[in-house]
């Protein structure tokens, strides 16, 4: 009836006995090994700069577009509908008759020829753009209401790496709750409930009921957040299930209950500590998720609505125009996979930095 | 000799029914929940009074208790005259003409669309399933062919270089939003070079069997890379655990051909679990359709649906979540059902 202690959960027993000698040694916590490990980590460290930039341009996202591009995100332009990168004015027409020669007769007509001319036209195009006064250089275009693309990009992040956030705590709160509940009381009614609303939940197209939900009731980004969170906790909540069953039955909750600890006591002190690890993992990746789901969404039209600027729906403006003006796609694009690469990056690193068996 | 099964497969089939009723339930609640109400595209009208807004409840049943319009939208409310007094029951339109009586959606009748003006729902509906099937088998097939040997290569040359390859590219694919690749290689591929086409199923006035190909190659592959991610991502980690066990030992002790030992003994087993991940793999499609739909301009559900939801057409949006809900649901039993044929060591308890 009870799973039998699996491999991993005597070789957790072990650990327990040579985490003593390990500090002696060392006088170093859990956290501080962790850290240490961290810090030795190349890769973790590089994304964790990389993340760290994306956060700063997005937090100074005001004072960049102001100060250092001169453009505002919401001021349109009728002229300049459109635009391509300022750099790139030149180069750009060049670089279309260049795919009009390739779409002549496939592939074979295309006269590679002309890169020369559009590669030497950009490096001078980016030279004179640095030099340009502020406010007279489109990094990356403008859109089709003639708005810098690079400062609503900065601004967008603003929105996309809040509902990474957002999204992330709730589906976390929800899914480490419900699954230490589920697992604690595996095999009774509770757990049969919370297995029942999963399974419904995971044999439905949540995403078109995301859509509508959110076309309901046009939620802002704390709304959206939470409709994309109540539906994200069931992968966690089964990971935390599956843990708790290996430690339930172990002495030290035993323990616990025979001193007459109350079950919140033992759920979230005794049991909580060791799935954190699992936790923060899996918590990471889910704010990588979010961001993507958000694009996804403001790209369908039903996410963040038009006057803010999110990476989802910058793209959406390039329905019906997306060859004659790549850079709509291209820069938050660029955006969301710099972004959500840190942060895959940085879970992996944890992942391994959490676990005291990786060396 | 296995008396266990059909009794799994009635209580997996009986759940299943109970998971399209909640699913119903669900439809049905969303179109309540609209700030408004179901009129709500009233208030869009300047000229409105609320004369207009109590006709149109009217109408329309919307004065009736909620299980009553729940009821009626489930099994029809041509039926409610036959009860004693059943008829208050029945909206204004079914009253006045017992030709306008809706059917329920018992009866696939899933009333009228807003947008598609006086179109039948489940016509609209049942028009543009081919379209969404044809796409989501192809990228399903694509994925099984492609993600199966993957995995199975990356487990064979684990840490060495395509081990590696296949982890990096399944990184990078997951830190982008799929839609967004494919929107990339269609700028790039449809618009630039014109390899393949920009969108849609066939070029008008030729649907010949190349030409459809050559509409549906792009599409196909980009919907599957995510199946493939996972398939390969599947079987890799079940066959590094069958490569464990201890009859593989054996076979190689016995001085099999490593050749042999991989086929017969270690990829028999490993491909077993890789049944159960392909309900996931189904859901994908379903739901993942609407944005490559949108993308591609691909002329099935998806399409609709984004129509439905930029219009406020709520008997669309309600049909076509009860019908794709459906579909999931009997794929994921279909799936069930088939891993337990497949393997004689599941255990039928739920």
């Amino acid at each position: 009836m009870r799973r039998k202690e699996s491999p991993r959960a005597d070789a957790a027993t072990a650990v327990s006995v040579s985490i003593p000698r390990f500090r002696k040694t060392k006088e170093q916590t859990y956290w501080q090994a962790v850290l240490a490990k961290l810090l030795r980590d190349k890769l973790t460290l590089a994304a964790i700069f990389g993340l760290v930039v994306m956060v700063i341009l997005s937090v100074a996202a005001g004072w960049i577009s102001e100060q250092v591009l001169g453009f505002d995100p919401t001021t349109t332009n009728l002229t300049k509908r459109n635009a391509p990168p300022t750099w790139a004015a030149v180069a750009w027409p060049i670089f279309q008759e260049f795919t009009q020669t390739c779409q002549a007769g496939g592939v074979t007509t295309c006269r590679w020829s002309l890169w020369k001319a559009i590669v030497s036209t950009s490096l001078t195009g980016l030279r004179d753009c640095l030099a340009a006064p502020r406010g007279t250089c489109h990094w990356m275009g403008t859109d089709q209401a003639g708005r810098d693309v690079l400062s609503r990009a900065l601004y967008g992040g603003r929105i996309s790496m809040r509902i990474g956030l957002y999204v992330a705590s709730i589906s976390m709160t929800l899914g480490v709750v419900l699954g230490l509940i589920s697992g604690y009381y595996a095999a009774t009614v509770i757990d049969d409930i919370i297995n029942a609303i999963i399974q419904t939940l995971g044999s439905i197209p949540l995403l078109f009921l995301l859509i509508i939900l959110s076309r309901i009731f046009q939620p802002g980004p704390e709304g959206l957040s939470f409709l994309i969170g109540i539906f994200g906790w069931m992968g966690v909540s089964r990971l935390i299930r599956g843990q708790i069953f290996s430690i339930r039955e172990r002495e030290y909750i035993l323990a616990s209950h025979a001193i007459g600890a109350s079950i919140w006591r033992i759920l979230f002190r005794h049991i909580l500590p060791n799935v954190s690890s699992i936790v923060i993992v899996v918590g990471v990746f889910n704010v990588a998720g979010a961001i993507i789901a958000e694009a996804g969404l403001s790209y369908l039209g039903v996410g963040i609505g038009p006057p803010l600027p999110s990476w989802g729906n910058m793209m959406q403006g390039s329905l019906g125009n997306f060859t004659d003006a790549p850079w709509l796609v291209l820069a938050p694009g660029l955006f969301i996979f710099l972004t959500t690469l840190s942060i895959y990056l940085i879970g992996d690193g944890l992942r391994d930095a959490l676990d005291p068996w990786v060396r | 000799m296995r008396q266990g099964l059909t009794r799994y497969i009635i209580r997996r089939g009986l759940q299943s029914l109970f998971l399209v009723w909640i699913a119903t339930l669900i439809g049905f609640t969303i179109y309540q929940l609209a700030p408004g109400g179901p009129l709500q595209f009233l208030d869009d009208d300047p000229k409105r009074t609320a004369a207009d807004f109590e006709r149109l409840s009217a109408l329309y049943g919307l004065n009736r208790p909620i299980l009553i319009q729940y009821l009626a939208w489930l099994t029809g409310e041509d039926w409610f005259a036959m009860l004693p007094g059943g008829a208050v029951w029945q909206s204004g339109q079914c009253r006045a003409n017992p030709e306008r009586c809706g059917r329920g959606i018992l009866r696939l009748d899933f009333g009228r669309s807003f947008y598609f003006k006086g179109s039948n729902v489940i016509d609209l509906i049942a028009e543009r399933i081919p379209a969404t099937f044809l796409l989501g088998f192809s990228s399903l097939v694509i994925s099984v062919v492609v993600g199966i040997p993957s995995g199975i290569y990356a487990a064979l040359n684990r840490g060495k270089l395509p081990d590696h390859i296949i982890r990096v590219t399944t990184v990078l694919v997951n830190t982008v939003p799929e839609w967004w690749i494919g929107l990339l290689l269609l700028i790039i591929l449809g618009g630039y070079l014109r390899l393949v086409p920009l969108g849609g199923m066939e070029t008008i006035g030729d649907g010949s069997l190349p030409d459809r190909l050559h509409h549906l190659a792009l599409p196909a592959v980009v919907s599957a890379i995510s199946g493939w991610i996972s398939i390969s991502r599947i079987m890799r980690f079940e066959m590094l655990e069958v490569l464990n066990q201890d009859y593989v030992r054996t076979a190689r002790a016995k001085g099999l051909p490593e050749h042999l030992v991989i086929w017969r003994h270690v990829l028999r087993n490993a491909i077993l679990p890789f049944v159960t991940g392909l309900s996931g793999i189904f859901l994908l499609f379903l739901s993942g359709s609407i944005l490559f739909e949108l993308v591609f301009s691909w002329p099935g559900m998806g399409r609709l649906a984004v129509i439905a939801i930029n219009s406020r057409d709520y008997p669309v949006m309600m049909g076509l979540f009860v019908i794709s809900s459906f579909l999931g649901i009997m794929g994921v039993l279909m799936v069930d059902i088939l891993y337990s044929l497949v393997d004689p060591r599941v255990k039928y308890e739920l």
